[in-house]
């Protein structure tokens, strides 16, 4: 296999940390699970990190939702997905409040203020309250795990929006509601007149609004938040110039339901301007491969009854909607490499048959992931028609 | 044929919620359903969430609009669209509440203060949900509501429940006052069934039908009255129950092309069996308008109306 086709079990070896991005609904979070079980199998010490999952995901690794800290996978199961030591596997379905805390706990200044900002009903709804608190959280979590050498490979999975480009945007948006200049408005006791003014028009805004205890208690929030915001706000800034080294890459998922070459454009060039690697993109679910399979055809006897003859025409027509699909899939993917170029990877991965989310699911996928190699142009599964 | 399922059914309600997870189709169903509800000579509103700072509009481009704002336009015969923008609904909120509103809803033009707003907690759904309600308050020289039907392209499931959530627990926070007042003048409207409803999009597949059932009970636990479940790109089971156990003989003997096509079917089945038993609302499987098959919004609003 050459260099300039490499699958994604070679492509992986030199990665640190590997940010899974796309659209919701495109199989991301499966995708990054398999990733995360591939490179364990090829023996890296690997964690995946991931926001919100589906319930069947951490059924399928066998670990518990909402913990605050990443579980290693049991032995069994380890032994049972084909990870041999060296290769660990860990996995954190995190949780936005529960990471938030954590933050609380640590660099809250005073015991008092630790206590009353846990009390605070806004703090309490803090990540539906505070939109990208989930973006946020994530970029902290990653941050916890660059400098640990207990794994070989961070796999990140990022929430799920739809747009793909979303993640990439979180220090900015995070550094928009922490301006300090902006803030201080909001919160009272500034010394400067032209402060008390502006503080005093907002106070009037906002008892009017939302009433004094109401207001207060956003006020009580937001100067005690500042401390936690301004944490988040370094390490934010950190990631930033972080995810810019070339230890990270970002992958960007993509299904064949969506406009995938507008997304893979607009998110090579948004990557482009926020300074990070372009790891590459994997079209998810392809059935490209289904040329390769052999119609029904000469599968009855002479003798066989009318039920068999028309469910033999039934499979025919079916047939027919499976190569249709194949075609559109085919040309999806052949027009997305050559948007690409030849020097970002595009990996077609293969819908599998009987997909329900176990364990034994995700080592299939896993082995198909880790195997295929990038498409050349054209596509792989063109040049064996 | 149930009751449920006669003609104009699908568009008994004023307001008409479209959510569901991220990739089913919920932009295209929306569109469907403004174009539907146009076909039948009413004047519709068809609405998605957005901002200022991003230019994409997905419901625009369904109509070669992509540059839709927060003012409705006539996009289609019957159809207006715009999109829902938190700071359309400070500043309206701002001149309808406070004295010297106009001086108010300049300093929320501010670049600074609207950058705070933004991120704020919840004053950016608050503002969006605003502006939602004034939309639904307008009202032609009769006196009538100007729009016989509301369509509105919500966002995926975590963020539909933030904004449909936030209004009992903002009321929990803020009792009184006007931002209490209009949350309560918002509820009247979007929590009574008998004006407005939300359908859940879903794809027969496995997890979106496990979430949509989840949005069904986070729905139900915000108060917001789910109407019903469209299964999108839905399979039609061709095989007779004789046929079937032979094409499942066949089909083991070797893997060959059409086995996705019928996978795709029993997963359309499982998914139809699932979501009847769970939910008693109505459920619409919708087939699948193929990419090669032109226009996806008008072929859909075809087959929505076919269903209907």
């Amino acid at each position: 296999m050459s260099a300039s086709t490499p699958s994604v079990g070679q492509w992986l070896r030199n990665k640190r940390v590997i940010v899974c991005c796309g659209a919701g609904g495109v199989g991301k979070t499966t995708v990054s699970a398999s990733l995360a079980l591939g490179a364990a199998r090829a023996g890296l010490r690997v964690v995946a990190i991931t926001v919100d999952p589906s319930r069947r995901l951490a059924e399928a690794l066998g670990i518990a939702r909402n913990l605050p800290s990443p579980t290693e996978l049991s032995h069994e199961r380890l032994r049972a997905a084909g990870v041999e030591p060296p290769g660990t596997l860990a996995a954190w379905m995190l949780d936005p409040q529960l990471v938030c805390d954590r933050v609380v706990n640590a660099v809250s200044p005073s015991e008092g203020a630790r206590r009353q900002l846990l009390g605070n009903r806004l703090y309490q709804n803090v990540s539906t309250l505070i939109a990208g608190m989930h973006e946020y959280t994530a970029v902290e979590a990653l941050h916890e795990f660059i400098r640990d050498d207990r794994y070989d490979l961070v796999v990140l999975d990022t929430p799920p929006s739809r747009n793909a480009l979303r993640f990439l945007e979180t220090p900015a948006r995070a550094n928009a509601f922490l301006d300090p200049r902006i803030l201080s408005f909001f919160i009272p006791s500034q010394d400067s007149a032209f402060h008390r003014a502006g503080s005093k028009l907002i106070n009037k805004l906002l008892d009017l609004g939302l009433g004094r205890a109401a207001r207060e208690e956003l006020q009580e929030f937001l100067s005690l938040f500042q401390v936690i915001l301004r944490h988040l706000n370094r390490n934010q800034e950190e990631m930033r110039r972080f995810f810019g080294s070339p230890d990270v890459s970002f992958l960007l998922v993509t299904s064949l339901f969506q406009a995938a070459q507008d997304e893979a454009h607009h998110f090579e060039q948004r990557a482009r301007e926020v300074g990070v690697r372009m790891g590459g993109y994997i079209l998810n679910q392809s059935l490209a491969h289904v040329e390769e399979l052999p119609p029904p055809h000469g599968l009855l006897s002479a003798d066989a009854p009318p039920s068999a003859r028309r469910a033999l025409d039934h499979l025919t027509a079916l047939a027919a909607l499976d190569e249709r699909t194949a075609r559109g899939h085919l040309a999806l993917a052949t027009a997305l490499r050559e948007q690409t170029g030849a020097r970002t990877p595009l990996w077609v991965l293969p819908r599998l048959t009987g997909q329900d989310m176990d364990l034994t699911a995700l080592v299939d996928l896993a082995e198909v992931l880790m195997s295929t190699p990038a498409t050349t142009s054209p596509p792989i599964a063109a040049r064996s028609r | 044929m149930s009751p449920s399922h006669t003609p104009h059914a699908l568009l008994d309600r004023r307001i008409n919620l479209i959510t569901g997870k991220g990739g089913v189709g919920r932009t295209t169903v929306a569109v469907a359903f403004a174009q539907m509800a146009a076909l039948k000579g009413r004047n519709v509103l068809l609405a998605e969430i957005g901002s200022p700072e991003e230019s994409d509009s997905p419901v625009g481009r369904c109509f070669g609009r992509p540059e839709l704002t927060d003012i409705p336009v006539r996009v289609a015969p019957g159809v207006h669209a715009c999109q829902l923008w938190a700071c359309t609904g400070h500043e309206l909120f701002a001149r309808a509440v406070i004295p010297g509103g106009p001086l108010v809803a300049a300093a929320l033009r501010s670049k600074a203060l609207r950058r705070f707003m933004t991120a704020a907690p919840s004053f950016h759904e608050l503002g969006i949900l605003y502006h939602f309600l004034r939309l639904l308050e307008q009202q032609d020289e009769r006196g009538a509501p100007l729009y016989d039907n509301v369509v509105v392209d919500m966002p995926a499931t975590g963020h539909t429940l933030a904004l449909t959530n936030l209004p009992e627990v903002a009321l929990r926070v803020v009792p009184r006052g006007p931002v209490a007042e209009a949350m309560r003048r918002g509820q009247a409207f979007v929590n009574d069934a008998r004006v407005a409803g939300a359908w859940i999009v879903t794809v027969p597949e496995r997890l979106p039908v496990t979430e949509a059932l989840e949005l069904v009970d986070g729905l139900r636990a915000s108060s917001v009255p789910v109407r019903g479940i469209i299964l999108n790109r839905f399979l039609e089971d061709p095989f007779a129950p004789d046929e079937r156990s032979e094409a499942e003989a066949l089909l083991s003997r070797r893997r060959m092309r059409g086995h996705f096509a019928f996978e795709r079917i029993n997963r359309g089945r499982d998914a139809m069996a699932r979501l009847a038993g769970a939910v008693p609302e109505t459920l619409v499987p919708l087939r699948e308008i193929p990419r090669d098959e032109g226009d996806p919004c008008a072929g859909l609003t075809l087959a929505l109306t076919q269903a209907a």
